[in-house]
């Protein structure tokens, strides 16, 4: 399990995400989420219609792998990217968070962070962006 | 398949009226890849373009897969869309003749292969700002199909 800052979540839980999946077969689709919750440290949760549910249940029940992109008004600024793995409980799909990926321009795009001391995550954080998540008007 | 005016004019970057956009890929094996990308327009009636920054599991999965998903993101203003379709990498070093269904590669990386220069991040806030911006290639999608990805339409073709 990966462990999440602060800000990561609360641009998660703000503007929700851009979710992946894929077939067993390698064929991906999206759906987009905007707002979600955590059902623990690591847990992300996501309310969905119906309609989302149908869209991506067969993918999830057969491959449970998700890619999670914040991506709501600002989040040029959530430069990660999170991995995990996904299940549909009713209407909601929760994702066990067990990668994240610095998705920042040039460098460091790419950067694996999950694996980084916790600490260097804070720092990461704090040296690149002086928000602790989206404007309160998003 | 022919993307209408309406597709066309959301597929630019933000500050010409456009969109960030988002790119997902899959492994082979069917694990996922969505990364936010702000450098997008479109190559004639058929095709997305997404300059190549460096994208480096991108780079590995279209290498093993070419099947791919464009969502636009912010600002959305309605413009729930999904845009699917084979999709590579192309960049320098192609034969000069070289086409990806059906579009001539050195044509577009005449066009798009400085994109920083074309089309400066003049928009994006000068504190997240890369200094420097180095691209490698450009990706490119030719579409198949359009699909809705508003909660009530998830998955429905757009009807435009």
């Amino acid at each position: 399990m990966a462990l999440l800052t602060t800000r990561m979540k609360n641009w998660l839980e703000g503007t929700g995400a851009h979710i992946g999946t894929a077939s067993t077969e390698g064929i991906p689709t999206v759906i987009v989420a905007a707002k979600a919750s955590f059902d623990n440290s690591n847990t992300v949760v996501f309310d969905l219609s119906a309609r989302q549910i149908d869209h991506i249940r067969k993918n999830v029940e057969s491959n449970p792998q998700v890619a999670l992109g914040p991506g709501g008004l600002g989040s040029i600024r959530a430069a990660y990217q999170f991995k995990g793995t996904g299940r549909i409980e009713g209407s909601r799909l929760k994702v066990a968070i067990e990668e994240i990926y610095s998705t920042k321009p040039g460098p460091e795009a790419g950067l694996r962070l999950d694996t980084l001391p916790f600490e260097s995550v804070l720092r990461f954080e704090k040296t690149r962006w002086q928000d602790d998540g989206p404007p309160a008007s998003v | 398949m022919k993307l209408p005016k309406t597709v066309k004019d959301a597929l630019k970057i933000v500050g010409s009226g456009g969109a960030v956009v988002y790119l997902t890929t899959s492994s082979a094996a069917g694990k996922p890849n969505t990364v936010g990308e702000r450098f997008v327009a479109v190559y004639g009636d058929e095709y997305i373009l997404i300059a190549e920054m460096f994208a480096q599991k991108t780079r590995v999965n279209l290498n093993e897969n070419p099947r791919a998903v464009i969502t636009l993101a912010h600002p959305l203003k309605g413009r729930s869309w999904a845009f699917a379709g084979p999709t590579a990498i192309i960049q320098e070093g192609h034969a000069p003749d070289e086409e990806f269904e059906g579009a001539r590669i050195s044509g577009i990386l005449a066009e798009w292969g400085d994109w920083a220069q074309k089309e400066p991040p003049s928009e994006v806030p000068p504190d997240i700002r890369p200094p420097v911006l180095v691209q490698r290639g450009v990706i490119i999608m030719k579409v198949e199909s359009i699909y809705d990805f508003a909660p009530e339409r998830a998955g429905l073709p757009v009807n435009f």
